[in-house]
């Protein structure tokens, strides 16, 4: 394989050129562009129009989640607005709660799993093939009573550092650090496995040693991976009910939006529809907004070609 | 050409050796190391003293072990280079997962369910404390607690006759004077007592409530005892633990003998409740291989977990990497705003996702018949066969937006050469997906499919939300069903969707299902490319 | 052992704590500068007696705070509300109270009453003069085995909402309803939410009594673990059941959120609901009036009441201060005229229910209740509800070819489980 320099000008050349292209014949545009909006259309269909009855419930006054096909008959922010105006109910503090639980569990989670990846793809030890199978195993486990095992861990850890214990936000991006292994690495690992070692050597060559390859070489060529496990890694946390209910859920202000957000509508008899859509399609916002910022570097690889 | 195929063995090797040789160097990075290191060391010997304090031994051991260990990997530059990368992911691993896993297997062996959660001690007191009965008919006097002599006394007035009186638990009641009362018409000071105020009584709540004023010499009369410090009441014990005789030993002699499994029993046999959480071996697991109940739709049950599982990522997979491929074209204009559109699904809360499809789904109601297909009444989640493919458009749905993901991730990973190769050999795009794109892309993802297999082999939350497992079957007699995974049964036969809840049982149950789905993945994982390339 | 080895990884998460410190130290300085207990108030002046955690859910925590500020003003004992989400309450209450972390005392409804008490994680309580001052009901709903284990807040039961432009008068009879729901030309003779998946078993109940099918035989203490909904009674009802299914006026497409929508839109002069869809109700404008649910077989169609109230744990630390809380304190007229001013349920308390009447609403709805029966609170009722929904799921969508021996089958499969 070529050195990097010349694939970076090649590649560039190439990417440059494309916009420079003759137009494309509307028969041409269509075999290679239009059929691609046509799917992309349905596609987008697809994913969001149960989403549109979300949204639709979120500003009708009076409405049902699913008892009306009449999307939008009515539509009033008042929702919007009353998110915000009950003390008990802190969302913006929700808000804030979610954001650094599932942004500190992204990084982590990314820091975790690229280290384990690169012990795996780089170097050789005993039980490596083993380890990296039981990774996956132990995460298929069913985890009907993770949550009680997890409620007494806390408790005892809590009585030797309180900071630890039940109701630390801290405490609950710890348990979520539990799966930061796992699939992710396996993901890394096969990704890792494709940048040449010839790019190590060359590094270590130039006297650099393990610690300063990993960080300053190997973790920029593999940006895509990284991208994709970290927005993996918050929607996840971003989402989690069950454990961050028993963790955090004992106070209004240490609640995630998925614990507080549910407490609208988890009984028949107290349920309120339109405040919780509401409170649902604000909550969408970040993770659409953090894929939105992390979409060029995970197909910045396409365009600039840097990792091959 | 190298750089096609992944590394092979002899080229991370030789990467591995250099890297041992040089030192990784830098004070910096050591003085980082150094000073996390003993922000550990120092909270580890925290928690040693902690738990030396409270003779915790084993927690001891494992502390200073476990930061032994850690300092051992930590400590000598250039050594032990894997177990530096691994270590930190492994230790949150080792507490949340594996322990979780533990705890889990732990419970397998035990009752523990519904009458069954206490340890054996605070069983014992939760059944006295139900079977003290108030005196028929008795009065509820105003009281106070007071001190004498060094001793709690409760100082009551007589409802009806407005008599002053008090007593201790070595003094029966005996009328005093000169109490005076509060407005409230509770005793607020007497002579020679000292009255105590509220705050108090909550400080020696354990005495309070240990104090028990006999009426009269007669035990059967019963005894005074104060709930809330202000307010007493006559109570009579009608049970107490003898522990000579291992029982429980009714007011009348009846004796209630302890069981061996986790309760005393009432002389007709049946359990004296609460019981408390005992071992009882292996019964859960043969339970589940003997209970009739649970083998008749097993084999049903069996064979959707399976058709589930494995269609979820099937489809899920298809069209996620198809869409990933079709939107990887670069001069696609407005693609980035197609891919947010396909991340939607799965940034919505899944729950409320499963009860929105629940109504478009709706047979009379719902957007899909009465719209899509103009008023059409096709029961989606009534019919056996449709509720399965219901449960498969919605997992679709759920399972795409991750497939998109990480497809979109691991296509970057394909180099450019191989794709132009194949352009130049005249490869018609088909040819180059099949035989040059498929399988490169196999080799990260081929793990994350079995991976997707175990999640939706464990997927509760889809079946439950959406069809509960229903329609029923018509000929068992568990609430199981045709949409019914073996996780969601589980669920049910222990209990869970309302009934006694037997942790014990769904313990073992999950441990069984782990072993299927985990060997199967297990078979899986040796057939994939990437583990060969490990060997 | 677990024990042991739990703890091993306590110390352990110490270490991991201090490896991740370069990413997550950040987190440390977001831990809640604000504390969630209850701000004591100014008046205080009581020292410091420790303090009692109450989960409770959020409908009720700010009608509770001020109490509690009062509790600390009177006693020096800090009450930490800590909000739960109401459904997960007794769930998490029985996982967390055998070790001894739980909370103190608990808000929940009536019918878990069984399972706590045989679980023995609630302790009973010495209500005293405050049994005479509460609702009779309400304190039998809290009773288990002769003993008393709830301070009942609040009774919520369904009854009969009729839009009065469409039927002026209040149908004595079910098929009267019928019949006028026909006359009244709506799209609809009448709603009541059901479920294609579990039916809804609480929503039928008042009919299924009328045929006199009782879930439980009950004796002089109560219900018993017998069941009382088989028999020819049960089979008249299953058959009536199969036949309303039939009639299409049973339908399950027509979910609770369904029937609600259509109510609001004037498609139904007719809907068995309780009283948490007043507002959306009369949001929409509807001339409404709440009647007692009309016979289909004959007897009283009595409705199941559902009494809410406060549990004190019975592996509490401060069992004197908890129980003064709860008897002393939510017990009173003034508390539970405040908690019904907050949530819109009958209050379990008397004099503050006979207050709260001056809303003909909750004075409607309480006479409807007055006739009912409190949902059992034996553990067996958790076993009866899966399979009575999805019995009666399989009768009224005419699944079942022979209603009677499909309801007589699920009466063996019931009892043969609480057995």
């Amino acid at each position: 394989m070529s050195t990097q320099p010349t694939t970076f000008t090649a590649h560039d050349g190439t990417v440059q050129e494309l916009p420079a292209q003759p137009r494309m014949g509307f028969a041409k545009w269509l075999g290679v562009i239009g059929w691609r909006h046509l799917i992309g259309i349905i596609a987008v269909v697809f994913s969001a129009f149960p989403l549109v009855y979300v949204v639709s419930a979120s500003l009708n006054p009076s409405g049902t989640l699913t008892g009306s096909n009449q999307l939008f008959s009515e539509v009033s922010i008042d929702a919007y607005k009353n998110l915000f105006k009950d003390p008990s109910r802190p969302y913006g503090q929700w808000y804030i709660n979610t954001l650094i639980i599932a942004g500190v569990t992204a990084v982590s989670t990314v820091f975790l799993g690229a280290i384990a990846a690169f012990a795996f793809s780089r170097m050789r030890f005993k039980g490596r093939r083993m380890g990296l199978m039981s990774l996956l195993l132990v995460q298929m486990f069913p985890q009907l009573l993770a949550v009680v095992a997890i409620f007494l861990l806390l408790t005892w850890i809590g009585d030797i550092f309180p900071i630890l214990g039940i109701g630390s936000r801290l405490a609950l991006i710890l348990v979520y650090l539990g799966g930061a292994l796992g699939v992710n690495t396996y993901l890394m690992y096969g990704f890792f496995n494709t940048v040449p070692s010839s790019l190590d050597e060359a590094a270590k060559v130039d006297g650099a040693g393990h610690a300063r390859i990993f960080f300053t070489i190997i973790l920029r060529l593999v940006a895509p991976i990284l991208a994709v496990v970290g927005l993996l890694s918050f929607i996840g946390s971003f989402n989690e009910y069950v454990i961050a209910s028993v963790v955090v859920g004992n106070s209004a202000d240490t609640q995630t939006l998925a614990i507080g957000l549910f407490q609208y509508v988890s009984s028949e008899t107290n349920s309120n529809w339109v405040i919780f859509s509401a409170g649902a399609v604000l909550a969408a916002l970040p993770p659409m907004a953090l894929f939105i910022w992390l979409q060029k570097y995970i197909v910045a690889g396409l365009t600039a070609g840097a990792v091959k | 050409m190298s750089a096609k195929t992944p590394l092979s063995v002899e080229e991370r090797e030789v990467a591995a050796t250099k890297a041992h040789a040089t030192y990784s160097g830098g004070l910096w990075p050591w003085v980082f190391k150094i000073a996390i290191l003993g922000v550990l060391d120092a909270g580890a010997l925290y928690a040693a003293l902690v738990l030396l304090n409270e003779n915790s031994w084993g927690a001891l051991a494992a502390v200073v072990i476990g930061t032994a260990i850690l300092n051992i990997i930590f400590i000598p530059p250039n050594r032990f280079l894997p177990a530096k990368y691994l270590a930190p992911g492994l230790v949150f691993l080792l507490i949340f997962q594996v322990l979780a896993i533990i705890y889990t297997t732990y419970i397998a062996f035990t009752n523990q369910s519904d009458g069954h959660i206490l340890n054996r001690d605070d069983a014992i007191a939760a059944v006295m404390a139900q079977k003290v009965e108030r005196v028929p008919d008795s009065p509820s006097y105003k009281s106070a607690v007071a001190e004498k002599d060094g001793q709690l006394w409760l100082i009551v007035i007589d409802p009806a006759t407005k008599a002053t009186s008090a007593g201790s638990n070595d003094t029966p009641l005996a009328e005093v004077t000169g109490v005076e009362l509060s407005a409230t018409g509770a005793p607020k000071a007497a002579e020679g007592f000292t009255v105590l105020s509220f705050a108090d009584v909550v400080k020696r709540t354990q005495e309070v409530t240990a104090l028990r004023v006999p009426i009269t010499d007669d035990p059967n009369d019963g005894y005074l005892s104060t709930t809330t410090g202000t307010s007493a009441f006559i109570f009579r014990s009608t049970i107490t633990y003898d522990s000579a005789k291992n029982a429980m030993v009714g007011s009348d002699g009846t004796i209630f003998p302890d069981g061996g499994r986790g309760s005393f029993l009432n002389p007709d046999g049946t359990e004296l409740t609460p019981g408390w959480k005992v071992g009882i071996g292996f019964e859960n697991f043969t339970k589940a291989f003997t209970d009739k109940a649970i083998a008749q739709p097993l084999m049903r049950v069996m064979a959707w977990t399976f058709a589930f599982a494995i269609l979820s990522v099937l489809t899920t997979f298809a069209l996620g990497l198809f869409l990933a491929i079709m939107f990887n074209e670069p001069r696609m204009r407005g693609q980035k705003w197609y891919r947010v559109a396909m991340i939607l699904p799965y940034a919505f809360p899944g729950f409320l996702s499963g009860l929105v499809w629940a109504g478009l789904f709706n047979q009379e109601f719902g957007f899909i018949n009465q719209i899509l297909l103009n008023g059409a009444a096709i029961p989606w989640l009534t019919d056996p066969w449709l509720g399965k493919l219901a449960i498969l458009i919605v997992n679709l749905w759920l399972g795409f937006p991750y497939m998109f993901l990480v497809a979109t991730g691991a296509l970057q990973s394909i180099p450019d050469e191989a794709l132009e190769a194949a352009k130049v050999d005249g490869a018609s795009p088909w040819q180059t997906f099949m035989q040059i794109k498929l399988p490169l892309l196999m080799i990260p993802l081929a793990p994350l499919l079995i991976s997707s297999f175990a999640f939706n082999f464990n997927n509760f939350n889809l079946i439950y939300m959406l069809t509960r497992g229903g329609p029923q079957f018509a000929d068992t007699a568990l609430n199981v069903g045709s949409t019914d995974i073996l996780i969601s049964m589980v669920y049910k036969v222990a209990g869970f969707d309302g009934g006694r809840h037997d942790f014990g049982l769904a313990s073992a149950l999950s441990i069984i299902v782990f072993l299927i789905v985990g060997s199967i993945s297990y078979l899986g994982f040796r057939q994939t490319k990437t583990l060969e390339n490990l060997a | 052992m677990i024990q042991r080895a739990l703890k091993l990884s306590a110390a352990l998460g110490v270490a991991a704590l201090a490896l991740t410190a370069c990413g997550s130290s950040d987190t440390a300085t977001t831990t809640p500068t604000n504390s969630a207990t209850t701000a004591a108030s100014a008046a205080t002046s009581a020292a410091d007696a420790g303090s009692i955690t109450v989960w409770v859910d959020a409908n009720r925590e700010p009608v509770l705070k001020p109490i509690a500020a009062t509790f600390k003003a009177d006693t020096g004992v800090t009450v930490n509300l800590v909000v739960k989400d109401f459904g997960k309450i007794a769930d998490d209450f029985i996982a967390q109270a055998p070790t001894g972390k739980g909370p103190d005392a608990v808000i929940t409804a009536h019918d878990g009453t069984g399972r706590l008490v045989e679980s023995g994680v609630v302790a009973p309580l010495e209500l005293g003069d405050v049994t005479a001052q509460m609702q009779e009901i309400a304190i039998n709903a809290f009773t288990y085995n002769g003993k008393v284990y709830g301070v009942p807040y609040a009774l919520e039961n369904i009854a009969l909402l009729r839009n009065t432009d469409l039927a002026p008068t209040a149908p004595k009879t079910y098929d009267e309803m019928i019949t006028m729901g026909k006359a009244a030309k709506t799209k609809y003779s009448f709603l009541i939410g059901l479920d294609p998946k579990s039916a809804d078993p609480y929503h039928t109940y008042p009919f299924q009594a009328s045929f006199g099918a009782p879930v439980f035989e009950s004796d002089a203490s109560g219900y018993t673990t017998k069941l009382g909904m088989g028999g020819d009674n049960g089979a008249t009802f299953a058959k009536w059941l199969a036949a309303q299914g039939k009639a299409g006026i049973f339908n399950l497409n027509i979910t609770g959120d369904i029937a609600k929508d259509q109510f609001t839109k004037k498609q139904s002069p007719f809907f068995i609901t309780g009283p948490w869809n007043l507002e959306a109700i009369q949001k929409a404008g509807i001339n409404y009036s709440i009647d007692p649910i009309p016979s289909a077989g004959g007897e009283a169609a009595t409705p199941f009441v559902g009494v809410q109230g406060f549990m004190m744990s019975a592996q509490s630390k401060n069992p004197v201060a908890t129980q003064s809380f709860l008897v002393d304190y939510l017990s009173t007229e003034a508390v539970q005229t405040a908690l019904f001013e907050a949530g819109d349920r009958a209050p379990a308390n008397k004099a503050a229910f006979e207050a709260a009447k001056t809303n003909k609403d909750v004075a409607a709805f309480g006479a409807v209740g007055a006739a009912g029966v409190p949902m059992p609170n034996v553990p067996a009722m958790g076993t009866v509800w899966a399979d009575w929904g999805a019995t009666q799921v399989q009768i009224i969508s005419g699944k079942a070819s022979d209603p009677a021996a499909a309801w007589a089958k699920m009466v063996t499969t019931i009892q043969g489980k609480i057995k």
